[in-house]
C-alpha cells in the first residue's frame, strides 16, 4: 500500500512539474530559515545547562533607580555577601571579583604576557558552585591561601610551554610587577557552552595586595560595582519571595541618608542562572560575543514563522486548485473501497514526501546559510550542532508540523468528494473554496507587503541617521588611543606635539573621548542659588583648550578655556537650560559645585549628540583634566586632517603611525574614524536592516511563485473560454486584464490590509528614537505601487500567452 | 432454490432543482436473485444509471426499501455500507475510470489494497486475472497506451479481482466499436455462467440480448420486464 502510494506521488510529481518546484522552493526557504534560526535559539537557550543543580544558583545583582531613571548592574556591593552569610535559605555563597592585570609574567622562563584576559579573583566557593574538573592541584582547598592561582588548562599550557601538568603546580607567575602567585592548580573548560569563560582564577585574599584594596577592605554597602559578582546555591524548595523580602529589608536598614535625599533607590534581585545569557539587562562575561537579547530571537523566530507559512499557504493553494485534476483518481479509488481515512493518510503521506525533499535541500543550505547570516549567528555555532539529538527531534517535529499544516486542508478537500459526481463528471467548483484561496493569497500578499514598508522605514531612519548632523565635526577627524599599559601624560604630550609638526594635520587635542562615543562619564554638578541647590548629573568630556577646535564645536558665549589643568567649566546649552540659566551669557561667570569645589563657567557651547539619536542629548560640561595628579583621564589624542592632495588619506594615516611608534614602541595603534564611530552606533539598525531585506526579498518570491501557480492554474481552466472569447473577437489585451483583474484586486486588498498593521509597527519602533524621520506617506505609496506592478508583471506573463495561443488548438483539444 | 441477492421495494429517489422537486426513480419494485444476468434499456434521463448507483450505493434512494443479502440497507451507516460493497460489488464504467497514473497491473491491484491483502496473495491474484485476460505482456504499460477495448478489458479485470457476488456495469460497451463490445459482452455471459450476477444499463438491443432478463424503463418508472 505504501509503496503504491509513493508511487502515485512520484508520478504527480514528475506530472506537474512547474507547481512541484513551485511547493519546493517555497518550503524550502521556508525551512531553512526555521532549521538556521532554530539552531541559534537552541545554541542560545542552552547556555550553562550542565551545572549540577543548575536552577538553584542564583546570580545577585542590583537595580538602581534615580530620579531621572535607573540602570542595572550586574554586579553588588561587596558588603552584601557578609550580611547574608548567616541566613539559612543559601547553601553556598561565591563571590568574584573582576580585574584586569596589565601582564603576567613567569619569572622562571622570563617571560611576559600583557593584558591576560578573563582574569579574576574568586573564593573557594566558586569550585563548589560550578564543577571544574581539575587536572592537578596542591590540595582540595587550592585558591584558599592568598597569592595562589588556578589556571586554565589552555594559560597554563601558554605560560608554561612543555611542562606536565603536575610540574606546572607550585610555579611562580608575577601580576603587575607586584603579585607573586603559586600555581595551585589546573582545570580543564567546563564542559559544554557557558558563559563562565574565565580562565585564571587568583585565590580572593590577594586582592588586598592589588591597587584596590582599600576598596575591598572597606565594603562600602553605597558602592555597587559590575566588578564584584556574588552568586548564590539556595537550599531545596526555597521561598524566593521570602529572599526577596529579606534582601529588601537588609537594603532598607543598610541605605545611607545621602541617597535617600538625592532619591536614590537600590534592590538586589536574585537572577536565575538560565537568564545570564539571554538578559542583556546585566550582561555576561564574555564581551568579545555577540549580546543576544530575547526580544531579538522573537524577532528571528518570527521571521523563520511567517516565511514557513508563506510556503505552506503556496503549497494549500497549489493543491486545492489542482484538486479537480485528481478528482477521477479518488472517486474510483472510492468506488473500490478505499476509505476516507485512506485518502487523507495518501494525500499527507504525498506531502510528507514534498516536505521531505525540501528537507533535504534546506539541509543542505544549512552550511550556507550561516554565513550569509554571520551577523546574527554566535560565533561557537558549529554546523555539527544538527547531530545533536535535541536539534533532531525539534527538526523531526517541525517537518511533521509542516506537513499537518500544509497538507491537511488539501487532503480533506480531495477526499471528500463525492464518487458518484466524480465520476459522471460533473464537478462543479464551489465559491466556498476559491474563497479561501483568495484568503490565503491576501495573506501572503499582507505579510509582504508589510515586510516592504518595514525595510522602506528601516532605511530611511538609517539614512537619516547617518546624514543627520551630529552638531560637530565628523569627517576626517581621526582619534589615536595611548596603549592601556602606558598612558603617562608625558608621553601623550610628546605624541601630541610630534603630530603637530605634519603638515597633513590641521589641528590636535588631547583628550579623555571624542564627543560622540560608546564611553560615558558622568558627574554630579549642583548650583547654589540663595540655599536652594539643583543636582544634575551631567555628562562630562575631558579635552585641552582646542578640542572645540578640532571638532568644530561653536562657542555660543564666553571663550574656550585657557588651558588643560585650569579648573574651568563649558556647558553646552542643555545644561544651561538644566541648571536654570536664562541665556548662555547669562550662565557665564557664575560658579557650580563640582566635587565639592566651586567652578567658574567660563564658556558655553552649542549642543552636539553625545552617541546615537536613539537618546536625546544630555547635558554635558567639558572640562580639562585638573585631577591628572591623582586620576589622569586624558588617554587619547584627537586630529583633523586636510590630507595632502597628491599624497592621498593613507599618507597622512602612515605619518600617524610613524609618529606613533616613535613614542610608543612594540604597541599596535589603535585609531578610530569619527564617521566610522558614529556609523557604528546603528550597527543594530544596520543588522536589522539586512535581516529584514532577506525576509522581504524572499517572501515576495514565495508569493509571487504561488500567485504565478494559481493564475497557470487559472489559465488552463479557462483554456476554452479564451478560445471562445478569441473566436467572438475579444483583443489580447482585454482577455489579459480580464484574468489579471481577479488577482489585481487581492494585492490591492492585502495593502488595506497591510498599511495600518506596517503603518503601528513603525511608529512603535520609530518611537525608540528620539530624533526619527517621521512616517512620510510616500513609503506607503512606494511599496504599494511596487508590489502591485510585480504581481501584474507575474499575471501577465501567463496569462498573456494563454492570450495569444491559438483559438483553434484549445478549441479542438476540449 | 436461488437466493435472493437483493430486493428493492417502492424505491425512489427525487432531488432538489432549485425549487422544484424532481423525481428521477419512481417506485421501483424489483428482485434480483443470484446468477442472474439482467440488462437495464431506456432511453437517456431514463434512470438507468441513477438505479445501477443507487443498487451500488454509490447513491442512496430517498424513498422506500433496499435489502441486499438480507441485510436492510437504507437504514444502515455509511461505514457499513462501504463494508458491504467493498465485499460484494465490482463496477465496470463506459469511460473506464482507470488510475491514469498507475500502470495495468497497479491499477488491477488497487482494490485488494483497500481489503488489505497480503503482498504475495495480491501478486498471485493479479497474476492470474492478467493471464486470464490475456494482457500479461501489457502489465507496465500506462492507461494512455492501451485501445478503449484494452482499457475496459483491464477495467473489468479491476471489476472482478475482489472476487465480487455482484457486477454493476454502466454502458460498458458504450466507448467501444461492435468488434470490441462483442468480446466484452461474451465475456460476461462467460462470466454469468460461472455465477456472477451482473446488471449492465444498455442502449444496445445486441448487447441486452446476452443477459437473461431485461428491464425498461422510462422517466424513473419500470414500464416492461
Amino acid at each position: 500500500m505504501f509503496k503504491n502510494y509513493l508511487k502515485i506521488a512520484w508520478r504527480n510529481i514528475t506530472k506537474n512539474k512547474m507547481f512541484f518546484l513551485i511547493n519546493v522552493t517555497g518550503l524550502t526557504i521556508g525551512l531553512s530559515a526555521s532549521f538556521v534560526i532554530g539552531l541559534i535559539i537552541y545554541y542560545d537557550a542552552t547556555f550553562d545547562n550542565f551545572h549540577p543543580d543548575k536552577e538553584k544558583i542564583y546570580r545577585v545583582v542590583s537595580d538602581l533607580t534615580h530620579p531621572k531613571g535607573g540602570f542595572s548592574s550586574s554586579g553588588v556591593t561587596l558588603a552584601l555577601k557578609d550580611a547574608i552569610k548567616e541566613n539559612p535559605n543559601f547553601e553556598v555563597l561565591a563571590n568574584f571579583f573582576i580585574h584586569q592585570p596589565i601582564k603576567v609574567e613567569n619569572p622562571e622562563k622570563n617571560t611576559e604576557f600583557s593584558l591576560p584576559s578573563h582574569v579574576v579573583f574568586a573564593d573557594q566557593a566558586y569550585f563548589e558552585l560550578f564543577q571544574y574538573t581539575f587536572l592537578a592541584r596542591n590540595s582540595e582547598n587550592p585558591i584558599v591561601q592568598p597569592n595562589s592561582v588556578v589556571l586554565s588548562e589552555n594559560r597554563a599550557k601558554q605560560y608554561f610551554p612543555n611542562e606536565s601538568m603536575s610540574e606546572i603546580i607550585g610555579k611562580t607567575l608575577v601580576y603587575n610587577d607586584s603579585i607573586n602567585t603559586k600555581v595551585t592548580g589546573i582545570v580543564e573548560k567546563l564542559p559544554g557552552r557557558t558563559d563562565f569563560i574565565f580562565e585564571e582564577f587568583i585565590s580572593w585574599p590577594t586582592l588586598l595586595q592589588t591597587s584596590i584594596a582599600e576598596k575591598i577592605k572597606q565594603k562600602n554597602w553605597g558602592n555597587t560595582s559590575s566588578a564584584s559578582q556574588l552568586f548564590v546555591k539556595v537550599i531545596p524548595n526555597v521561598n524566593l519571595d521570602n529572599i526577596q523580602k529579606q534582601l529588601d529589608q537588609l537594603e532598607k536598614e543598610n541605605q545611607d541618608p545621602e541617597s535617600i535625599k538625592y532619591g536614590y533607590t537600590r534592590r538586589f534581585k536574585l537572577q536565575p542562572l538560565n537568564d545570564i545569557h539571554l538578559n542583556r539587562k546585566y550582561g555576561g562575561y564574555n564581551l568579545a560575543a555577540r549580546q543576544v537579547n530575547k526580544s531579538l530571537l522573537w524577532s528571528l523566530g518570527f521571521v523563520a514563522l511567517f516565511l514557513l507559512l508563506l510556503g505552506c499557504v503556496n503549497f494549500i493553494n497549489l493543491n486545492t486548485a489542482q484538486a479537480t485534476e485528481r478528482a477521477k483518481e479518488i472517486g474510483v479509488r472510492k468506488t473500490f473501497g478505499s476509505s476516507k481515512k485512506q485518502l487523507v493518510a495518501q494525500f499527507l503521506g504525498e506531502t510528507f514526501l514534498l516536505v521531505l525533499i525540501s528537507a533535504v535541500l534546506s539541509f543542505a543550505l544549512i552550511k550556507w546559510l550561516l554565513e550569509v547570516f554571520s551577523d546574527f549567528v554566535p560565533q561557537g555555532l558549529e554546523f555539527e550542532m544538527v547531530a545533536s539529538p535535541w536539534v533532531i527531534i525539534g527538526m523531526v517535529f517541525l517537518l511533521i508540523a509542516v506537513t499537518f499544516l500544509s497538507g491537511f486542508y488539501p487532503a480533506l478537500v480531495l477526499s471528500k468528494y463525492k464518487p458518484i459526481i466524480v465520476l459522471k463528471n460533473n464537478l462543479n467548483f464551489g465559491d466556498k473554496k476559491t474563497n479561501f484561496r483568495k484568503t490565503l493569497i491576501v495573506f501572503q500578499f499582507t505579510i509582504a507587503q508589510i515586510f516592504i514598508i518595514a525595510t522602506l522605514v528601516i532605511g530611511k531612519q538609517i539614512n537619516y541617521l547617518l546624514t543627520k548632523e551630529m552638531g560637530f565635526k565628523t569627517d576626517a577627524v581621526v582619534s589615536v588611543y595611548a596603549p592601556i599599559s602606558a598612558r603617562q601624560f608625558s608621553k601623550l604630550e610628546l605624541f601630541a606635539n610630534k603630530l603637530k609638526s605634519i603638515s597633513d594635520i590641521d589641528e590636535v587635542t588631547v583628550a579623555s573621548s571624542p564627543p560622540a562615543s560608546f564611553s560615558s562619564n558622568i558627574a554630579n554638578i549642583t548650583r547654589m542659588v540663595d540655599s536652594m541647590e539643583t543636582h544634575k548629573d551631567i555628562y562630562v568630556l575631558h579635552g585641552d583648550a582646542s578640542y572645540t577646535n578640532v571638532f568644530d564645536i561653536n562657542i555660543l558665549a564666553g571663550t574656550r578655556r585657557k588651558n588643560n589643568t585650569i579648573q574651568e567649566l563649558v556647558l553646552n546649552e542643555t545644561a544651561v537650560k538644566e541648571f536654570g540659566f536664562k541665556s548662555p551669557q547669562d550662565a557665564i561667570g557664575e560658579m557650580l559645585d563640582y566635587n565639592g569645589e566651586p567652578i567658574p563657567i567660563v564658556g558655553v557651547m552649542q549642543d552636539f549628540h553625545q552617541s546615537s539619536l536613539r537618546v536625546g542629548i544630555p547635558p554635558m560640561a567639558l572640562i580639562g583634566d585638573w585631577t591628572r595628579s591623582m586620576l589622569q583621564n586624558f588617554k587619547l589624542v584627537s586630529m583633523s586632517i586636510f590630507p595632502d592632495e597628491n599624497t592621498g588619506l593613507s599618507n597622512a594615516i602612515t605619518k600617524i603611525e610613524k609618529a606613533y611608534n616613535e613614542v610608543y614602541p612594540g604597541t599596535e595603534m589603535r585609531l578610530q574614524f569619527m564617521d566610522e564611530t558614529v556609523e557604528s552606533f546603528y550597527k543594530r539598525e544596520q543588522r536589522t536592516s539586512k535581516l529584514l531585506k532577506w525576509a522581504t526579498g524572499l517572501s515576495i518570491l514565495i508569493s509571487c511563485l504561488g500567485l504565478f501557480g494559481l493564475v497557470m492554474y487559472t489559465t488552463n481552466r479557462r483554456v476554452k473560454e479564451i478560445g471562445i472569447r478569441k473566436v467572438l473577437g475579444a483583443t489580447v489585451i482585454q482577455i489579459n486584464s480580464l484574468i489579471c483583474k481577479d488577482f489585481i484586486k487581492l494585492v490591492g486588498l492585502a495593502f488595506l490590509v497591510a498599511t495600518p498593521i506596517a503603518y503601528y509597527g513603525a511608529y512603535k519602533w520609530l518611537q525608540g528614537f528620539a530624533f526619527n524621520t517621521g512616517i512620510s506617506w510616500w513609503i506607503f505609496l512606494l511599496s504599494g505601487a511596487a508590489m502591485l506592478i510585480l504581481a501584474l508583471l507575474v499575471v501577465s506573463a501567463r496569462t498573456l500567452q494563454a492570450a495569444k495561443s491559438n483559438p483553434v488548438k484549445s478549441l479542438r483539444t476540449e | 432454490m436461488t437466493n435472493i441477492l437483493l430486493s428493492l421495494n417502492e424505491a425512489s429517489r427525487t432531488v432538489n432543482s432549485g425549487s422544484n422537486k424532481v423525481t428521477i426513480l419512481d417506485d421501483i419494485n424489483l428482485q434480483v436473485k443470484e446468477g442472474e444476468f439482467i440488462s437495464l434499456m431506456g432511453p437517456s434521463g431514463s434512470g438507468k444509471s441513477t438505479l445501477l448507483n443507487c443498487i451500488g450505493m454509490l447513491d442512496s434512494f430517498t424513498g422506500g426499501g433496499y435489502t441486499f443479502l438480507g441485510e436492510p440497507v437504507h437504514s444502515m451507516k455509511e461505514k457499513n455500507r462501504s463494508k458491504l460493497y467493498k465485499e460484494y460489488i465490482g463496477f465496470v464504467f463506459q469511460a473506464y475510470h482507470l488510475i491514469d497514473e498507475l500502470t495495468v497491473w497497479e491499477n488491477i491491484e488497487t482494490p485488494l489494497l483497500y481489503k488489505n491483502i497480503k503482498s504475495s496473495e495480491r501478486k498471485a491474484l493479479v497474476a492470474d486475472m492478467l493471464d486470464r485476460f490475456n494482457i500479461v505482456g501489457k502489465k507496465d504499460l500506462f492507461p494512455i497506451q492501451l485501445s478503449g477495448g484494452q482499457q475496459q478489458l483491464v477495467g473489468v479485470a479491476r471489476a472482478l479481482i475482489g472476487k465480487p457476488r455482484l457486477i454493476l456495469a454502466d454502458e460498458p460497451t458504450g466507448n467501444l466499436n461492435s468488434k470490441q463490445s462483442t468480446e466484452i459482452m461474451e465475456l460476461f455471459s462467460q462470466l454469468n455462467k460461472e455465477g456472477v450476477t451482473i446488471i449492465q444499463a444498455t442502449h444496445s438491443e445486441k448487447n441486452a440480448s446476452y443477459g437473461s432478463r431485461i428491464i425498461n424503463l422510462l422517466d424513473g418508472k419500470i414500464v416492461d420486464e
